[in-house]
């Protein structure tokens, strides 16, 4: 009898360990998620609607310092800085990115090589980045100036000049970031099914025909994810900024994570930051949808 | 027999425990060892600057003599405010004593994140403090206008002087063969005759990066066409008629005599300039003037003298010193005390003024030897006319408005007054925004 209880005992033991084990083991996970992801948005989103003096908060102000928002001129032409950057950059970046990935798609001596020098710009840290071009492009000292000097010019003036400065920044997110776009649409392409190519190429199609008809087309859904990731990663843009220009000449290269993190962290406007980034974060989830929709409708085609 | 792979419970769990003192293991191993201490610790946070290195060369080593284990650390002026400001807020307490710019104090005070150091034994009443500067280490500030909420508090020393820095003239001597020029228009006229010579390339040179920097630049030459800044009720008033001249000056004349880049200028281009040799004045901190006699550090060692700056109506410097607060988070709070009652001693100041740096104490710009020439100089700039900026914590968002307005100016060379008739319109919505009226 004891025995048969004993055994029981050992059964229920062991169905309860087995409905507990997957919580217990997603315990740990879901706690830290819990405590990096969801307790800072929550906090964030708390701070947003608080006014801050001398770095603590005071009051509540309710949607006040989104309110604030739009009638900020800073935070406007920051946003507007962002968006041209962004859209830019990226669209260069894409086509660049494209481009470079249908060349290194053929086989020829060296292409490895070619490959792996060509992405090097994506795995300098930002910051180097930063600096490299501060050496080039500056006025007294860069690269340029010592270039233009020696062939009898002047000075170059790029990051004094606020259009000149805008341009200078884009080029620098080009040159570090068409890596990646080439990196996942060479990826793109080397996945592609041959038999539609080789049909083509015995109907007679030209290498545009092809392109036109086919290449794009097939390669439309890598590409919007490519600059989708781009997208969400430039508007967070910070170090390279910081480095080059801070924000400088005037505003002409203010980002809005620049404008945020001096609103936060240098102006002690901890409140009116949140805000500021928990709409910059709307948009871009925005965007992202906008983008996922886009897809999904060009899949369904 | 048939070996089973197959993943249970036991196996999992011993995987995972043993995963984890795997982890435990290397991550002990990984971890430094926590220096044994070899006195009275104090942890200084610094930004790098050219006037702190007397101290670390010289002053540091007598601390460690005197029994305190000094950890030294520096960062990029541009991010220590924000970092030491969190630091005191959250009490982390990564430091013992923040070598703070003085405008910053006021942001700390109203904070009050900083230790009282007069309740540490820090005399504040001191005659053989230099009166200007001992007056910056308090908060709410004795004298001038205080911000709302603290109108009626009782000043409080929350931090001591440290390096007695000031802005001074650093000119050409065989531009200036007079002597120091006395106004900005001799500055001008005597360093076009130095560029005809083919002595330099450019009279002067000076900071046009947006923020801190060009309002850096531009401040003392406000003060000597005779600008205030806020009136008592802190309202701006730098748009007046002399502060719009000024700006004018600044970045009309001022421009056209400087290299052709100088709106992307900060301390190193301009530092570069001065003493590569190619600018013939420049006003500046103690940074780069102390490496004016040192042949590695500049092209025209023995050709750079130091004098008040010049004046349109009064010549008066901009004052940033460095300043000494301890959070009061710090984890070795009475050795930062008693360092500071240790550095702030006669003996100490008269250390710090031979080994070449600005002190803070009156006798010890008297000593036999004072370790640099640049010392006589800024107590005669101390005496002719020095003022600190306005004692307010939004000073950071203040400088940040109007160096936006006259970095613009500056790229385009002309509309100074302008500039400061938008920036005094944003710095009053700001203010007003913030309750001070």
């Amino acid at each position: 009898m004891q025995t048969g209880m004993q055994a029981r005992k050992y059964r229920l033991q062991g169905a309860g360990l087995d409905l507990a084990l997957p919580y217990l083991m997603l315990a740990p996970g879901l706690t830290i998620v819990l405590g990096v992801l969801v307790y800072p948005l929550w906090d964030g989103l708390r701070a947003s609607t608080r006014a801050y003096r001398y770095g603590s908060p005071v009051s509540h102000v309710g949607f006040r310092n989104y309110v604030q928002l739009w009638s900020d001129a800073q935070f406007l032409n920051s946003l507007w800085v962002t968006v041209k950057f962004v859209a830019l950059s990226v669209s260069i970046e894409a086509v660049l990115g494209f481009a470079l990935a249908l060349f290194c798609l053929h086989e020829f001596r060296g292409i490895r090589l070619l490959r792996t020098v060509l992405i090097i710009p994506m795995v300098i840290t930002p910051v180097v980045v930063a600096i490299l071009f501060r050496l080039i492009y500056a006025s007294d000292a860069g690269m340029l100036t010592a270039l233009s000097e020696a062939m009898g010019g002047g000075g170059v003036q790029i990051l004094g000049n606020p259009l000149n400065a805008f341009i200078g920044l884009v080029v620098l997110d080009v040159w570090e970031w068409t890596p990646l776009m080439f990196l996942i649409l060479l990826a793109g392409l080397q996945s592609l099914p041959h038999e539609p190519f080789e049909a083509a190429r015995v109907d007679g199609a030209g290498s545009w025909r092809v392109f036109a008809d086919l290449t794009f087309p097939m390669m439309r859904p890598v590409l919007a994810v490519a600059i989708v990731l781009r997208t969400i990663d430039a508007f967070g843009t910070f170090d390279q900024v910081f480095v080059l220009t801070r924000g400088g000449p005037g505003e002409a290269t203010r980002l809005i994570s620049i404008y945020g993190y001096d609103t936060a962290f240098k102006f002690q406007q901890t409140g009116y930051a949140a805000a500021l980034f928990v709409t910059i974060g709307l948009v871009v989830l925005a965007l992202a949808f906008s983008a996922i929709r886009l897809l999904r409708r060009i899949d369904a085609s | 027999m048939m070996h089973s792979s197959r993943l249970t419970r036991r196996s999992v769990i011993k995987g995972g425990l043993g995963l984890a003192l795997a982890t435990t293991a290397l991550t002990t191993l990984g971890l430094p060892m926590p220096a044994r201490a070899a006195g009275k610790k104090v942890i200084i946070g610094a930004f790098a600057d050219g006037g702190l290195t007397p101290f670390k060369e010289k002053i540091i080593p007598l601390a460690k003599e005197q029994g305190f284990d000094i950890q030294f650390l520096e960062d990029e002026y541009g991010v220590t405010l924000e970092k030491w400001f969190a630091d005191a807020q959250s009490g982390a307490g990564q430091y013992d004593l923040y070598l703070l710019d003085d405008p910053w104090v006021p942001q700390f005070g109203a904070a009050n994140v900083l230790e009282d150091l007069g309740a540490g034994g820090i005399d504040g009443s001191d005659k053989d403090w230099i009166g200007a500067m001992i007056d910056m280490g308090y908060w709410p500030p004795q004298k001038g206008p205080r911000v709302k909420g603290f109108e009626n508090a009782k000043p409080t020393l929350i931090c001591v002087p440290f390096v007695g820095d000031l802005q001074t003239l650093t000119y050409r001597n065989d531009v200036f063969t007079g002597g120091a020029p006395k106004t900005w228009d001799e500055v001008i006229a005597k360093g076009k005759e130095g560029v005809a010579a083919g002595k330099i390339k450019y009279p002067v040179v000076f900071r046009g990066v947006s923020g801190n920097p060009i309002v850096t630049s531009w401040y003392p030459v406000f003060l000597s066409f005779g600008g205030s800044f806020f009136d008592d009720k802190w309202n701006p008033i730098f748009n007046s008629a002399e502060g719009k001249a000024s700006a004018d000056f600044f970045v009309g004349t001022m421009k056209q005599n400087a290299p052709s880049g100088v709106v992307e200028f900060d301390s190193d281009q301009e530092g570069a300039a001065i003493l590569g040799g190619e600018a013939g004045a420049i006003i500046q901190y103690s940074g780069n003037a102390l490496k004016a006699d040192d042949p590695a550090q500049t092209k025209v060692a023995g050709k750079l003298d130091f004098g008040v700056v010049p004046k349109q109506e009064k010549a008066i410097a901009q004052m940033g010193i460095f300043i000494a607060g301890v959070p009061k988070s710090a984890p070795n709070k009475a050795n930062s005390i008693e360092f500071l009652k240790w550095y702030v001693s006669a003996e100490t100041q008269a250390k710090l003024s031979e080994a070449g740096s600005i002190p803070v104490k009156r006798n010890a710009f008297g000593i036999a030897k004072p370790g640099n020439r640049l010392i006589p100089v800024a107590l005669q700039q101390l005496d002719a006319g020095a003022l600190p900026r306005p004692r307010t914590p939004d000073w950071a968002k203040v400088e940040e408005l109007l160096g936006i307005e006259l970095n613009k100016a500056l790229q385009a060379g002309s509309g100074g007054g302008a500039a400061l008739d938008t920036a005094a319109k944003q710095v009053k919505d700001y203010l007003t925004t913030a309750g001070y009226y």
